[in-house]
């Protein structure tokens, strides 16, 4: 059976109490981010960079001439050698801008005895570490809300700066903020506790301009297992709620089924609008998701064209 | 209980079980508190249907587990009490006679006595009850309530004499005669004191069976009965009343009389009824012998008091020479004194006029009489009757005696004398024959280097033999003596310094005057001479401790035989120079067996009830621990570590009721550890001061003691460590030398025991400050402050010597500095230390000391104010009246209190007076 306990939230930066904040950035963070930029560093390894045509400026491939396409892309000098016509490509070289979110509500302070940290954690190194692997890969990367998009090889720094610096506005269940553009790419990462159809509506405004993206759903493996029993109160982070249970064990069942139809939901909200669901459980290493989250990113969905 | 030897003491606390039902209701409908768990995913599911909640109940096994812990706790608080006395004494009909021996053999287990008694009134507690002590006045018997004699025994102790407990049996025996009813009850310490036993066995046998006897199976009653001194030993003559081997060996102990030990020694009954010991010491500290007392006796009859018959005489020493003064370490009395120190208190001879006269005055048992050639006039008679009453008048020849002579010789002396080995003369020096068997001498080694050059001559008569007790070789008598009344006179032929012989310097000489100190009859025994009657001025408790007199005690006749009864119980009579002592047993007394015919007597040791509240309540907490450990399991805060760990603490609870220590029977008492403060204390010297309560004054002595271990240790070769605060009470004194004892008239009065301490501490030679603090104070009602008079209450449970201001000349105020006075906060304040004894002489010496530091002093000038500085080395308080120097004059009066305390008597040593001379410009 498992135990389970909440940690304290992050340092509160409500008004000018930035002191405070910087204690606690001062406390978590650097731990927080050294971890994210091993992860990247780990993942670096087994992405392969953007090696594909597209605009950009290095000699890529040269590929036969389809008909219909625009004359001026022949490659003259190359056609002149044989019979046939080419087309010089270069490599893609356009960088595209990432919008990160990282949950920061209460219920993210969560960690279990089956998890290896708490969800808080591990969305931000998830979150971080993210961002340096798609700076140094040439993107552009800032926080929704709280940042411009950056390019700097201090990003793991900049933007944690940013997330302790972030208010009680920016820490809510879902990003509410202007739909970036249809050119941008959304990174979200949270455990969106929220009720389906509401997530649903929210998803739908932030995506109102067709912007892509994954949705990284963070989980504690007691959230998903409810490995509890016996005589049981469970209360909400935020302490508003209580729930009496007589034996967790005998809700074991329809806990797991309710829970397996919201992360349904949420994923065929997602689905439905283009985007990839991916739920990342704490109980696994930090690398694994990091490495799951850049294939998906790389592997075509949500891909510019 | 009915059928078990089961006991309550609040019967009563046990209708509360009637309450465990209800409490079985209540706990069966209260359960533990759920878990408290955290779930984020809380909004997505409470809305889920929880399957129908049974009403959760407690487990039956926290139940029954609960239920035990209450049952315990009702039992404990009920005081039960596990009592196997197979047939209890004391209950029955009718009235209840119980005689109680109250003599001293009863003490030793005085307490066992009396609680069985107790327990037997508490038997007996709807009869009317006579209650009777073997002491008491033989009035015929008055029944009371078994309360009111409940009350009685209890503030009845022991007596000092052996009580005569026949006189009580014709009392009781007219009372049975009354009472058909009635049924005695004898409580007996089994011991007749040299009496046959007809009485006791006629009273048995006339009550039968309605008399009940309890006595100690085992008697271990074991009394001294005589004390004498002979030449190496102080044998001591022990009795007792039971033959069996247990008790038969111990240890007898001797002290003087300031409680100090002096020797002891073991003794064997080896199955027999009497014994002797021997108690070899040196008879210069046998003679300071007051008080024999067996080991662990715990009664008045195992005690045996000395008085002056058993010690060391007194001796007068008057010479006639007037010279003595100019060359006094070749005079005769310097010989004499010194030969006679060791084994006798030598008297100084008073100067002025007639100092034979006011040297009677003193009583001594022996007179010397160095070459006083002729007594005459009153003195005569003085002397004449002194002899007469039993003194030994001893005598040396001199040039005067040897030209006249008087009445006060043991023999005719010839006109002249002799002179051996001179130039006039052919006869060489003679040597000392072997002496005579009949003489006092007789045994003592002769030494061939004695030479007598002069002597004066016996006319021959047909005495002289007999009355010479020696001779030289030739056969001319040296040593003569003759019996004169009571007493003797002694005559030596020669004088007692070298000039006629060397006898003087010889150990011969030594023993021979030894030889005669026995001769010399007590003073008490003769009574003519003093006061007849003796005022009781110690006394013993039937225990054999010393306490006041009681005020029945009355005066005792010199005359009497010193032996306790009801109206001269046992103790010390008249002053201390001429005590009188008064012992529970006469000399010769047996201890016999007590026997009362034909029923055997009750056992006294009954075996004690067990009580059985102790591990009850250790129960009753072992189980409240788990059930607290269940209570906490149960509520899931033990899963972190798992199960194991639960079940550790769960065996963990179980066994801690078996670790605890067994409820304290009798005299299992653990050796105490010794504290860290008494560790620390004893590696390193240390100032000290008595914690009073108050935390001004604890502070300020604190910091002044700490301030003056700062001086001592930059002044002096001392380097104490920092003080300590004292609890006399609670820790132990012995390590220190010096203890400061601010007086607060709040301070609360201190304990016995801790009186105890403080006396123990101050008679092994510590001294203790008392510091009234009040110089300045306005003396309240009666001329003192409340600080004086509680100095005075306090003071007044100690045995305190006699004190006085500090003398000038006191060593105290030249230890290490020269002092005129001991100033502290206030100057104008007395400093009081004990009284010396001021001699002759004193006044041309610049420092005097007794034998030993003072054990207090008491001042009122509030010493540690006067050191106290805080810590940025500021003084703390203005010093009254402020004059300059008058800071630094109080850490010298400390540092020269410590050196006291540290040195004792050193600097009044004669060593250091020419130094002191010439600093003092004298």
């Amino acid at each position: 059976m498992a135990t389970a306990r909440l940690i304290p939230p992050l340092g509160r930066s409500i008004g000018p109490a930035t002191a405070t904040a910087a204690q606690s950035l001062a406390r978590v963070l650097p731990r927080l981010a050294l971890q994210a930029r091993q992860v990247s560093a780990q993942v670096s390894f087994g992405i392969h960079g953007r090696r594909r045509a597209g605009p950009g400026e290095t000699f890529w491939q040269f590929r036969p001439f389809m008909s219909g396409e625009p004359a001026d892309r022949i490659d003259w000098r190359r056609s002149a050698r044989d019979d046939r016509l080419y087309v010089r490509e270069r490599e893609w070289e356009v960088a595209s801008t990432y919008w990160l979110w990282i949950d920061l509500s209460a219920s993210m302070n969560y960690a279990s005895s089956l998890a290896l940290q708490s969800k808080r954690d591990r969305a931000i190194i998830t979150g971080l570490a993210m961002a340096d692997l798609l700076v140094r890969s040439g993107e552009r990367v800032g926080l929704i809300g709280l940042t411009t998009p950056i390019v700097s090889r201090s990003i793991i720094a900049r933007l944690a700066d940013a997330l302790v610096l972030s208010t009680e506005r920016h820490r809510q269940d879902f990003p509410l903020a202007a739909p970036p553009g249809p050119r941008d790419r959304v990174i979200l990462i949270g455990d969106f506790i929220l009720p389906a159809d509401t997530f649903a509506s929210q998803f739908r405004a932030l995506t109102a301009r067709g912007a892509p993206g994954i949705a990284v759903q963070v989980r504690d493996p007691a959230e998903a297992e409810f490995p509890f029993s016996g005589e049981t109160e469970f209360f909400a982070p935020d302490e508003a709620t209580r729930w009496r249970v007589g034996d967790a064990g005998d809700m074991q069942k329809a806990y797991r089924e309710r829970i397996g139809a919201h992360e349904a939901a949420l994923r065929q909200a997602c689905i439905s609008r283009g985007w990839t669901f991916y739920a990342h459980s704490t109980g696994h290493p930090a690398t694994e998701g990091v490495m799951n989250i850049a294939m998906l990113l790389s592997g075509g969905a949500g891909g510019a064209r | 209980m009915i059928g078990l030897p089961l006991a309550f003491a609040f019967p009563l606390v046990l209708i509360a079980l009637a309450g465990l039902p209800v409490l079985y209701y209540l706990l069966r409908v209260t359960p533990p508190p759920p878990r408290q768990v955290p779930l984020p995913t809380l909004p997505l599911v409470k809305d889920l249907a929880t399957p129908e909640r049974q009403a959760s109940r407690t487990p039956w096994w926290l139940l029954a587990l609960r239920l035990l812990l209450v049952t315990c706790a009702i039992l404990a608080v009920a005081g039960p009490r596990w009592a196997p006395e197979a047939n209890p004494v004391g209950t029955g009909q009718g009235p209840l006679v119980v005689l109680i021996d109250n003599g001293w053999a009863a003490a030793g287990d005085w307490a066992e006595r009396r609680n069985r008694l107790l327990s037997v009134l508490e038997n007996a507690s709807s009869r009317p009850v006579a209650l009777r002590a073997s002491a008491d006045e033989p009035q015929p018997l008055v029944l009371t309530s078994a309360t009111q004699a409940t009350e009685r025994l209890r503030s009845l102790q022991p007596v000092a004499y052996t009580p005569d407990r026949t006189r009580q049996f014709d009392r009781i025996r007219t009372f049975m005669d009354e009472n058909t009813a009635a049924t005695a009850l004898w409580l007996s310490d089994g011991v007749a004191v040299s009496e046959a036993d007809g009485a006791t066995a006629a009273f048995a046998a006339a009550l039968g069976p309605r008399l009940t006897v309890i006595a100690a199976e085992q008697n271990p009653v074991r009394a001294i009965t005589a004390a004498s001194n002979d030449r190496d030993a102080t044998v001591v003559t022990l009795s007792r009343a039971a033959t069996g081997a247990e008790g038969a060996a111990g240890v007898i102990r001797a002290y003087d009389a300031r409680a100090r030990a002096l020797g002891e020694t073991t003794f064997d009954f080896a199955g027999a009824g009497e014994t002797t010991a021997r108690l070899a010491i040196p008879l210069e500290v046998r003679n300071d012998i007051t008080r024999i007392e067996v080991l662990d006796g715990r009664s008045a009859g195992s005690v045996h008091l000395l008085d002056a018959g058993a010690q060391r005489r007194k001796v007068a020493v008057v010479s006639g020479e007037t010279a003595d003064t100019a060359q006094p370490l070749v005079s005769g009395t310097y010989f004499v004194t010194k030969a006679l120190t060791p084994f006798a208190s030598v008297l100084e001879t008073p100067r002025g006029m007639d100092p034979l006269a006011r040297t009677l005055d003193d009583r001594p048992e022996l007179v010397v009489l160095v070459d006083v050639a002729t007594v005459s006039g009153t003195m005569l008679e003085h002397l004449e009757r002194f002899v007469e009453d039993g003194g030994v008048l001893v005598r040396f020849a001199g040039s005067g005696l040897a030209a006249s002579s008087d009445s006060l010789l043991p023999v005719r002396l010839r006109r002249g004398g002799r002179v051996l080995g001179g130039a006039l003369s052919w006869e060489k020096p003679q040597r000392l024959a072997a002496f005579p068997a009949e003489s006092p001498f007789a045994g003592i080694a002769v030494s061939t280097d004695i030479t007598i050059e002069r002597q004066v001559l016996a006319e021959p008569e047909p005495a002289l033999t007999e009355r010479t007790w020696a001779a030289l070789s030739d056969g001319t008598p040296l040593v003569t003596a003759a019996r004169r009344g009571k007493g003797m006179v002694v005559l030596f032929h020669v004088t007692a310094d070298t000039s006629w012989s060397n006898l003087p310097l010889s150990g011969v000489f030594v023993d021979m005057l030894r030889k005669i100190l026995p001769l010399a009859v007590p003073g008490a025994a003769r009574a003519e001479t003093r006061a007849d009657l003796a005022n009781p001025r110690q006394a013993l408790d039937g225990f054999g401790q010393f306490s006041a007199p009681l005020p029945t005690t009355r005066a005792i006749s010199r005359s009497a035989p010193p032996v306790a009864t009801p109206e001269h119980p046992a103790g010390f009579y008249g002053p201390v120079e001429a005590a009188f002592a008064v012992n529970v047993l006469p000399p010769g007394a047996k201890l016999l067996p007590l026997s009362w015919g034909g029923a055997a007597p009750a056992p006294l040791r009954i075996r004690p009830p067990v009580d059985l509240r102790p591990p009850l309540l250790i129960a009753a907490l072992g189980l409240f621990l788990l059930d607290a450990l269940a209570v906490v399991w149960l509520s899931g805060l033990l899963r972190f570590g798992g199960r194991r760990m639960a079940a550790a603490s769960l065996v963990l609870a179980l066994l801690l009721p078996l670790t605890a220590p067994p409820p304290a029977h009798g005299q299992t008492q653990q050796r105490p550890q010794p504290s860290r403060q008494d560790i620390e204390a004893s590696l390193q010297s240390r100032l000290a001061y008595i914690r009073t309560g108050n935390g001004e004054v604890d502070e300020t002595s604190q910091l002044g003691l700490a301030s003056l271990s700062r001086v001592l240790a930059a002044r002096t070769a001392m380097d104490p460590a920092p003080p300590a605060g004292l609890d006399p009470a609670k820790d132990e004194l012995v390590f220190y030398s010096l203890i400061y004892w601010p007086v607060t008239p709040d301070q609360p009065m201190p304990s016995d025991a801790a009186l105890r301490r403080i006396d123990q501490f101050m008679k092994n030679g510590g001294t203790v400050i008392f510091d009234t603090r009040d110089a300045s104070a306005v003396p309240g009602s009666g001329g003192t402050t409340a600080e004086n008079r509680r100095l005075r209450q306090m003071l007044a449970n100690l045995d305190i010597p006699e004190i006085e201001p500090v003398p000038r000349d006191h060593v105290l105020t030249k230890t290490f500095y020269l002092l005129e006075k001991l100033v502290g906060r206030y100057a104008q304040g007395e400093t009081w230390v004990e009284a010396m004894p001021r001699g002759a002489g004193d006044e041309k010496r610049p420092a005097r000391a007794g034998d030993r530091v003072s054990p207090i002093v008491i001042t009122s000038n509030d010493l540690a104010a006067a050191w106290a500085v805080d810590r940025s080395g500021q003084p703390r308080y203005p010093m009254v009246p402020g004059e300059p120097r008058q800071r630094e004059m109080a850490l010298r009066a400390g540092i020269n209190l410590v050196m006291y305390a540290m040195t004792g008597n050193y600097k009044a040593d004669q060593v250091h007076i020419p130094a002191l001379l010439e600093r003092l410009g004298q």
